[in-house]
């Protein structure tokens, strides 16, 4: 196809303020003839082609398109986009667009290389990007600049009567969202290249997280293991620690202690409870709650009557070492133990009466505050859901021990989060559920609940040891709750505004920052400076020393 | 169709266009076509202008908050609701429209993200009345804030 040179030669003409017969004087031709030429019905080239460049002050290659090839090119691809279908722009409109429009044409090319960046890594690193904070924040920038950019450039190209001013206007807009779009994907190639260096050495606690957040935290086939152990332990009796132990016994020989000093071997995670397969004993510290002896009897039971379903979803799984299969094959036993104890519907329809009020389903189902609230995270089965909730599991040294996200909540997936969340609160108010609206800076607003709990101690000598658990919700479901009772929801009185984790955090100026912010823009954050205003740049604090003295 | 009410049409609309925002407590009552909530000013701009080019009547608003309180002052027909908005989201605001019998004829068109399939499905839940995702052609939010339009029947 022959490029539009006729079109280049007309509007150079016209912002030059030539007229045709002016054009063609200088160029050594009639006018009719330069009439024909930029009417496009008149090939040219040669020495023609280098005398109307002349006169136009332009270098031929401009005329001639050779340096718009490449940009033609970039554009026919951009345009192929399946993002542009239904447009009306099509990749044969490339010529027509840089010829009229180069600005905003190289500006698009300019765009499209960025989204082809930022798509390649997108689409390799899905699974990452959706449970990582600032990937989600910056897939959500280059969403905004590409409609911008697409918008605009559509009111460029179909608005026919487009006055100057605005064709400016949007032009200017075209090319500021690009350069925007440019730095995010530049912030999102350098984070993702650092976060994957970091990630190839993931602990198995990472990749255990990754299965159950890959999973969405629910299990059908294990909820429907789950629901027929707990028919079996029904049919010796009222569903219980007492119906639990004697089916274990009755099954597989293993008795049940209460109290008395510990059996001997290794010591377990918990000291509440340890398991002897020498003994084919269970045993349990004398003050281990009534929660804790009903839990892990079902997981104990779980383990044993439910090993292939169990093996099998640990099958799915990618774990990359024995550790890693030995976290998620317990992490597996306990959501089975979690699923006998609190059967799918019942507990939901129990959470739906009592506003998801925590201590009462407890009551309810005897079972601790962490083992409701994570339960609470699985009622994921389709058409039957519950709240979706997060979850966290902080230790008092606030690093955050479980976690399971919630799409658009920012979650810190390792270390601490923001030190203002009601996780931490709870720590404060032990014993006590703890709520908090927290409206992040992006607008968006949860409801936190938090509550910690101490582990009881086996002696004086011990010291307790306090966890905190919290669930958040988006705020929208906060109506549904007991939790939002009392709260003006529509309101901003009750909000704390917070982040995820002062790193990841944009809140510049807040007051409660301990540690520096990762700089989308890679600028010098400044945190704890001198109450004297001073450089420290190589070579700038000796010189700042002498012209202070020289003062 | 006679000619007098095109005409009556076309020139509220132009009365319109040049205060840029219809203002309903000065003197007689302006309905509103379209209000706006989006914070991404370039996206606001280009919303803005296809709209109006479309002979509508336009208003708009920056955050989530302000939404409510204008749909109220303006009484717009549509609404066309990006779900990250400051201080309160979309979808907060979309559930308090849902939730007042006031606003039982107002359609909401939703922007939604591209790849944030959740985000459709929390939005038909609180009941949207349409969507677009963006990126979105231009054309699409025309066709989209237009049909809304038509099932209200002739104003």
């Amino acid at each position: 196809m022959r490029a539009p040179i006729g079109l280049r030669i007309r509007s150079q003409r016209k912002s030059l303020g030539l007229s045709q017969a002016e054009l063609a004087r200088r160029s050594k031709i009639s006018a009719s003839y330069l009439n024909l030429i930029e009417a496009n019905k008149r090939d040219v080239g040669g020495a023609l082609l280098h005398r109307i460049a002349d006169a136009l002050d332009l270098d031929i290659s401009n005329l001639t398109g050779e340096s718009e090839h490449r940009l033609i090119h970039s554009l026919e691809e951009a345009l192929n986009e399946p993002v542009f279908v239904g447009t009306g722009l099509h990749p044969a409109d490339a010529r027509v667009l840089v010829a009229q429009h180069p600005q905003a044409a190289e500006a698009l090319a300019q765009l499209h290389r960025a989204y082809l960046e930022a798509n390649n890594s997108l689409d390799t690193y899905q699974q990452r990007l959706r449970a990582d904070p600032l990937f989600s924040q910056l897939l959500h920038q280059v969403l905004n600049h590409v409609s911008a950019v697409r918008s605009s450039s559509e009111i460029i190209m179909d608005t026919e009567d487009l006055t100057e001013a605005e064709r400016n206007r949007f032009v200017d807009s075209i090319g500021r969202e690009a350069r925007d779009v440019s730095d995010v994907a530049e912030t999102l190639v350098a984070h993702f290249e650092q976060s994957s260096a970091q990630r190839r050495i993931a602990t198995p606690q990472q990749e255990l997280n990754d299965f159950f957040v890959a999973e969405d935290n629910h299990f059908p086939a294990l909820e429907q293991v789950a629901s027929e152990l707990r028919t079996e332990v029904e049919s010796h009796g009222i569903f219980g620690e007492v119906a639990l132990s004697d089916l274990i016994e009755r099954r597989f020989g293993i008795r049940t202690q209460r109290g008395g000093e510990p059996p001997a071997g290794e010591t377990s995670f918990s000291p509440q409870y340890r398991f002897n397969a020498d003994e084919r004993q269970m045993w349990f510290q004398g003050s281990a709650t009534a929660a804790t002896r009903q839990f892990q009897l079902s997981r104990l039971f779980a383990e044993l009557a439910a090993t292939d379903a169990m093996l099998e979803e640990l099958g799915n799984a990618r774990l990359t070492s024995a550790a890693a299969r030995r976290l998620t094959f317990r992490a597996l036993a306990s959501y089975v133990a979690g699923a006998v104890v609190m059967p799918y519907d019942r507990v939901l329809d129990a959470a739906e009466d009592s506003q998801y009020d925590i201590d009462h389903l407890g009551q309810n189902f005897t079972a601790s505050f962490e083992q409701v609230a994570h339960r609470l995270v699985t009622l994921k089965r389709k058409g039957a859901e519950g709240i979706p909730f997060a979850f966290l599991r902080s230790d008092p040294a606030g690093r955050l021990t479980k976690h399971f996200p919630l799409p658009g909540l920012l979650l810190p997936s390792t270390g601490h989060a923001c030190p203002l969340w009601a996780l931490y609160a709870a720590f404060r108010q032990t014993g006590q559920v703890v709520r908090q609206v927290a409206r992040f800076a992006d607008g968006s607003r949860y409801l936190f609940i938090a509550k910690s709990v101490s582990r009881r101690p086996a002696t004086f000598r011990e010291q307790p040891f306090f966890t905190s658990v919290m669930l958040a919700a988006d705020i929208l479901h906060a109506d549904r709750t007991v939790y939002g009772q009392g709260l003006d929801l529509a309101g901003t009185a009750n909000e704390v505004p917070v982040g995820p984790a002062c790193k990841l955090c944009v809140r510049r100026g807040c007051a409660h920052r301990q540690e520096e912010a990762l700089d989308l823009q890679g600028a010098e954050t400044e945190l704890r400076t001198p109450l004297v205003p001073r450089r420290f740049d190589a070579g700038a604090t000796r010189r700042n020393t002498q012209e202070r003295t020289a003062d | 169709m006679s000619a007098a009410p095109i005409c009556c049409y076309l020139n509220k609309v132009a009365e319109v266009r040049e205060g840029e925002t219809p203002d309903a407590a000065e003197g007689e009552h302006v309905s509103t076509d379209v209000l706006i909530a989006e914070d991404e000013p370039a996206i606001l701009d280009s919303l803005e202008f296809i709209l109006r080019r479309a002979g509508l009547t336009v208003a708009s608003v920056t955050d989530g908050a302000a939404a409510l309180a204008e749909i109220r002052r303006l009484n717009p027909k549509v609404v066309v609701l990006d779900v990250m908005l400051p201080r309160q989201s979309g979808f907060e605001v979309l559930k308090q429209i849902r939730a007042d019998q006031a606003f039982a004829q107002l359609q909401v068109l939703m922007l939604t993200a591209k790849g944030q399939t959740q985000d459709k499905r929390i939005a038909e839940e609180l009941g949207a009345d349409a969507f677009v995702t963006k990126p979105y052609a231009n054309a699409d939010v025309v066709q989209s804030v237009k049909a809304l339009m038509a099932r209200l029947g002739p104003a």
